[in-house]
C-alpha cells in the first residue's frame, strides 16, 4: 500500500515599505500596510478561501479516507487576523474534520535555523502559542521554513518533543538511496523524515501551464502514471507531496484548471485501491523501520542545488544575515514589543530571497525584481530598517 | 568612417566610442579609414599594425592626408565643425574663438547671433565636409560609408552618391536627447535627412532606437540597437584619498541634459544625515552659475566641490578617490562613464533614463528626478560595507565583459547585412 502525504505551505511575509535612511531614527513603521493587505486580500479569494473550500468539500465526501496537512507561518495567520479573518474560520473548520493536521513551523517563516538554536527555538516556541492560541492544537510535526533541514535543526527539534520532520529529498545526500523510504535523524533515532518527491511536485509547481512540456497537458490521469512509476522496492512507500499552497489559485490561476486538476487528482487516489492519504504525525505509527539519513549541512527545496545559496550565498546575503543576528542578545534583553516583533519579522526569507544574486542576468525569474529593482536596493532597504530595529532595541521602552 | 573627434583629444563620450569602435573593428578584420575635421597628430593608433603599400591618392584642395597608419586611416579636413551639440553650442564656441572673451550667452544674444552672422557659416561648413567627403569617397576604395552623428551626415551622404556604397549613420545622441522638446529644426531636418538616406541606423541604446522610429519616423527594421563598450585600463587606478570623509562624484557636461540640479539637491538630503561626506562635481557647463549658486542657498558649500573640467589622469584620479559615482542625467542616449567608474571599482549610481542602464546589472538605477532614492542609494553604499564591496568586484567584472571587441563583432554583421552577404 503506497502513502500518499499531502503537505500545503503557506508563508506570507510582511513586506517591508521603501524605509529610507532619512527615516532611521524618526519613523519606525517599517512595514507596507497597504501591500500586505491587498496581497493577503488578493491570495485569500484566489486561493485560500476557494481551495480550503474544495478541500472541506473532497472531506466531506470522503471523510475516512482524505487526510492532508498545512503549515501556516505565524506572519500568515497574523496576516489573516488583520485584514482577513475569514480565512482563519475557513481553517478551523478544515482543522475541526480531524483530517487536517497543522504542522509545526517558524512565527516569520525565519531562516533561524541557520543561525543558531536559541533563535530558531525562539521561533519554534511562539508558533507553538500561536497555533495552540488559533486553532488549539500541540503539533508534533515539523516543516521548517523552505523545509530547510539538518542533523543538528534535527536534533534541536526532537530535544523540543518534535517526532517527524519534512525535508527534502534531495539527490546529493540520498545518493542511490529514494525518498520513498521512511528515514530518521542520526542523533535521535525517533525523530522521523519525510522527505519530498520533489520531481512529482515540480511537474505541478513548474510545469502544470509550461505548453513546451512534453506532458503538457497535465490531467489527473497522467499524473497518477507518474506515481505509479515511482521507482521503490519498498512495501509501503512514501510518496510525501508538498507544495506551496498558492499554487493552487494564484501560481496558477483558476482559469488553468488547477483546481479541477487536484480535485480529480485526490478523487482518483482515494478510488485507487493501492494508495493510501496519511498525515505527517500518521507516520509516528507506520510500522516501518526507518533508515538513517545524514544531512551535516542544511539542504532545502531551492533550485537543483537544494542548498541554502538563494537566501544566504552572496556577501549582501551574508552581510545582512550577520548584522541580524548580531541583535539576538538586544532582542532577549529588550522589552520594547514592537521592535522585538519587528526583528523577528526580519528574518523572513523572503527579505534575503529579493537580495539574491542568484538569478542575477535571468531577469526571466521575475519575482527577484516584483518588488526592488535589483538585489542591491533590497539590501539598502532591509539595512535601513535594520539599523532602526536596532536602534529601536537598545532604546528603554516605545514612545 | 565619418567622425569628429579621436582620443586624446576629445571633449566626452564620443570620441571614446569612436576610438573603441575603431579598434574592435581592427580585431574583427575590418579595415576603417578614419575622417576626422580636426586631427592633431597625437590620436592613439598604437594598436594599428602597419600596413605597406596602401598608399592612397587623396587628392583634396581643402584638405590635407594626415595620417595612414595600418588599419586604420586618418585624415584630417580643415574645418571648424567641433564636435558636440547643438547649433547654440557651436555659435558659443566660435563666439568665444573670435572675441577672445568668454561670452555669457543670453537668449538674445544667442538669437542675434543665429539669425545673423554665424549661422550661415556653420551650414557651410558641414557643407564643405560633405564637398571633401565625396572627394574622398571617389579615391578611396572600400565597401561601406559609417558616419558619427549629424555634424557628419552630409558628408555620409555625399561619400554615398559619389561612390555608390551603402551608408550606415550611427546615432550617438539626438537632437532631443540635448535641448528636449525645444529641438532645433535644422539640426532634426539633418539629422533626419542622414538616417532616411541611411541603408541602417546604429542607434546606441533601445532608448535612442525607440527616439529614432518614434520621432523621426525610421523604418524599425533598419535600426539597429548597438550598446556602446568601454576599454579596459591600461593601469590600474589606484586608490588614493586625501581626505577622510566619503567622496561622492559627478562627472560630465554640467549642462540640463546631465541633470546636475539633481546631484546637488540628493547631496543635501545626504548631508542633513551625514555631515561626513563630500560632493564633488567635476565638469563644466551652461548650468555652472545656476548649480554654484544653488549649492550656496543651500549651505552646504563646505562640502561640495568644484573641480572644473577634467581629463585623462586627472579622471582616473579623481575615480580613484571616489566612493560612490553618480549619474543622474535626464536623458542619456547611452552614458559611457558609469562604465569607465566601475572599471575604477567605484559602485554608481546611475539614472534609469539611459541607455548604460539597459547593459548594466551591477548599478544601482534610480529615476533621475527621485533624489530621495538617489540619496537612499548614496547612504547605503557609504554605510553598508558589504554592498561596496559587492559592487566593486562584481561591477568591475561586468564591465570587463562588455568588450568594444563583442560590439564591433556585432556592427560587422549589421555590416553584412547592409551588404547583403547573409
Amino acid at each position: 500500500m503506497n502513502k500518499i502525504c499531502f503537505h500545503f505551505q503557506i508563508s506570507q511575509p510582511y513586506r517591508l515599505r521603501t524605509y529610507r535612511f532619512f527615516d532611521i531614527n524618526q519613523d519606525h513603521h517599517y512595514f507596507d500596510e497597504y501591500q500586505n493587505q491587498y496581497l493577503t486580500k488578493r491570495l485569500a479569494e484566489r486561493c485560500y478561501l476557494p481551495a480550503n473550500r474544495m478541500l472541506l468539500e473532497i472531506i466531506r465526501q470522503n471523510p475516512d479516507s482524505f487526510r492532508c496537512s498545512f503549515s501556516i507561518s505565524g506572519s500568515s495567520i497574523m496576516l489573516f487576523k488583520n485584514y482577513c479573518p475569514e480565512v482563519i474560520e475557513s481553517f478551523k473548520e478544515l482543522v475541526a474534520t480531524g483530517c487536517v493536521e497543522i504542522t509545526g513551523s517558524t512565527y516569520t517563516h525565519s531562516i533561524a535555523s541557520l543561525h543558531g538554536e536559541s533563535a530558531f527555538m525562539e521561533q519554534v516556541r511562539l508558533q507553538e502559542e500561536l497555533l495552540m492560541e488559533t486553532f488549539g492544537v500541540k503539533p508534533v510535526s515539523f516543516c521548517n521554513t523552505e523545509i530547510i533541514y539538518s542533523d543538528e535543526i534535527g536534533e534541536w527539534l526532537g530535544n523540543a518533543g518534535y517526532r517527524v520532520i519534512l525535508t527534502e529529498g534531495a539527490r546529493h545526500i540520498l545518493g542511490w538511496k529514494s525518498p520513498t523510504y521512511l528515514y530518521c535523524n542520526p542523533y535521535q533515532t525517533d525523530v522521523r523524515l519525510l522527505l519530498r518527491s520533489y520531481q512529482l511536485c515540480d511537474d505541478i509547481t513548474l510545469r502544470f501551464a509550461d505548453q513546451s512540456w512534453d506532458q503538457y497537458p497535465l490531467t489527473a490521469e497522467k499524473y497518477m502514471r507518474f506515481l505509479e512509476n515511482v521507482n521503490t522496492e519498498s512495501d509501503t512507500p512514501l510518496i510525501n507531496l508538498f507544495w506551496d499552497y498558492e499554487t493552487i489559485g494564484e501560481h496558477y490561476t483558476a482559469d488553468t484548471g488547477i483546481f479541477d486538476f487536484f480535485k480529480s487528482l485526490v478523487t482518483a487516489l482515494i478510488k485507487h485501491e493501492s494508495y493510501s492519504f496519511i498525515t505527517p504525525s500518521e507516520a509516528i505509527d507506520l510500522d516501518l523501520s526507518p533508515a538513517t539519513m545524514h544531512a551535516p549541512w542544511p539542504i532545502s527545496c531551492s533550485g537543483e542545488e537544494k542548498d541554502t545559496n538563494e537566501w544566504i550565498g552572496n556577501e549582501l546575503q551574508q552581510e545582512a544575515f550577520r548584522q541580524l543576528f548580531k541583535l539576538e542578545p538586544l532582542y532577549q534583553k529588550s522589552d520594547n514589543v514592537e521592535a522585538k516583533l519587528s526583528w523577528l519579522r526580519l528574518q523572513a526569507a523572503d527579505h534575503f530571497n529579493f537580495m539574491s544574486s542568484k538569478w542575477f542576468g535571468h531577469r526571466f525569474v521575475k519575482r527577484n525584481f516584483e518588488v526592488y529593482s535589483s538585489p542591491y536596493q533590497a539590501f539598502i532597504n532591509y539595512m535601513n530598517v535594520l539599523n532602526d530595529v536596532k536602534l529601536q532595541l537598545e532604546s528603554k521602552q516605545n514612545e | 568612417m565619418f567622425g569628429w573627434e579621436f582620443p586624446p583629444h576629445i571633449s566626452g563620450g564620443l570620441g571614446t566610442a569612436c576610438y573603441g569602435l575603431t579598434k574592435g573593428l581592427a580585431i574583427n578584420g575590418v579595415n576603417v579609414t578614419f575622417v576626422m575635421p580636426k586631427a592633431s597628430g597625437d590620436e592613439d593608433t598604437s594598436y594599428v599594425k602597419i600596413v605597406n603599400g596602401s598608399d592612397v591618392e587623396v587628392d583634396l584642395q581643402s584638405s590635407d592626408f594626415f595620417q595612414r597608419t595600418g588599419q586604420t586611416s586618418y585624415i584630417q579636413v580643415n574645418s571648424k565643425l567641433i564636435p558636440y551639440v547643438g547649433l547654440d553650442d557651436y555659435y558659443n564656441v566660435i563666439n568665444q574663438i573670435e572675441s577672445g572673451v568668454f561670452e555669457k550667452s543670453t537668449s538674445e544674444k544667442r538669437k542675434y547671433i543665429f539669425s545673423g552672422k554665424y549661422g550661415p557659416n556653420l551650414m557651410q561648413e558641414v557643407n564643405q565636409y560633405a564637398n571633401i567627403a565625396a572627394e574622398i569617397a571617389k579615391n578611396e576604395d572600400f565597401d561601406l560609408i559609417h558616419a558619427h552623428d549629424w555634424l557628419t551626415y552630409r558628408a555620409g551622404i555625399a561619400a554615398k552618391r559619389a561612390s555608390g556604397k551603402p551608408l550606415v549613420v550611427h546615432i550617438h545622441a539626438t537632437e532631443f536627447d540635448r535641448s528636449g522638446e525645444n529641438y532645433n529644426d535644422i539640426v532634426y531636418g539633418m539629422e533626419k535627412e542622414g538616417m532616411m538616406a541611411s541603408d541602417a541606423v546604429c542607434a546606441v541604446s533601445d532608448l535612442t532606437r525607440n527616439i529614432v522610429i518614434n520621432k523621426y519616423g525610421i523604418p524599425a527594421e533598419k535600426v539597429f540597437t548597438l550598446h556602446n563598450a568601454v576599454e579596459p585600463n591600461e593601469k590600474k587606478v589606484e586608490r588614493q584619498k586625501f581626505v577622510s570623509e566619503k567622496i561622492v562624484t559627478f562627472l560630465g557636461r554640467v549642462t540640463f541634459q546631465k541633470g546636475p540640479d539633481y546631484f546637488v539637491e540628493t547631496a543635501k538630503r545626504v548631508l542633513d544625515k551625514d555631515p561626513n561626506v563630500r560632493f564633488v562635481l567635476a565638469g563644466d557647463g551652461d548650468m555652472m552659475p545656476h548649480i554654484i549658486e544653488r549649492v550656496a542657498e543651500l549651505g552646504i558649500a563646505d562640502r561640495f566641490h568644484f573641480t572644473g573640467f577634467l581629463r585623462g589622469d586627472d579622471i582616473n584620479k579623481m575615480f580613484g578617490m571616489s566612493d560612490v559615482y553618480v549619474m543622474p542625467s535626464i536623458s542619456e542616449p547611452f552614458g559611457i562613464s558609469p562604465l569607465e567608474a566601475m572599471r575604477a571599482h567605484v559602485p554608481v549610481v546611475i539614472s534609469k533614463q539611459s541607455g548604460v542602464s539597459e547593459v548594466l546589472t551591477h548599478a544601482i538605477k534610480v529615476d533621475f528626478w527621485d533624489i530621495d532614492a538617489t540619496a537612499d542609494a548614496i547612504y547605503g553604499l557609504l554605510h553598508y560595507p558589504a554592498l561596496s564591496k559587492l559592487f566593486a568586484e562584481e561591477g568591475a567584472a561586468e564591465v570587463d565583459n562588455l568588450k568594444w571587441e563583442y560590439v564591433a563583432k556585432k556592427l560587422v554583421k549589421i555590416y553584412e547585412k547592409t551588404l547583403h552577404y547573409e
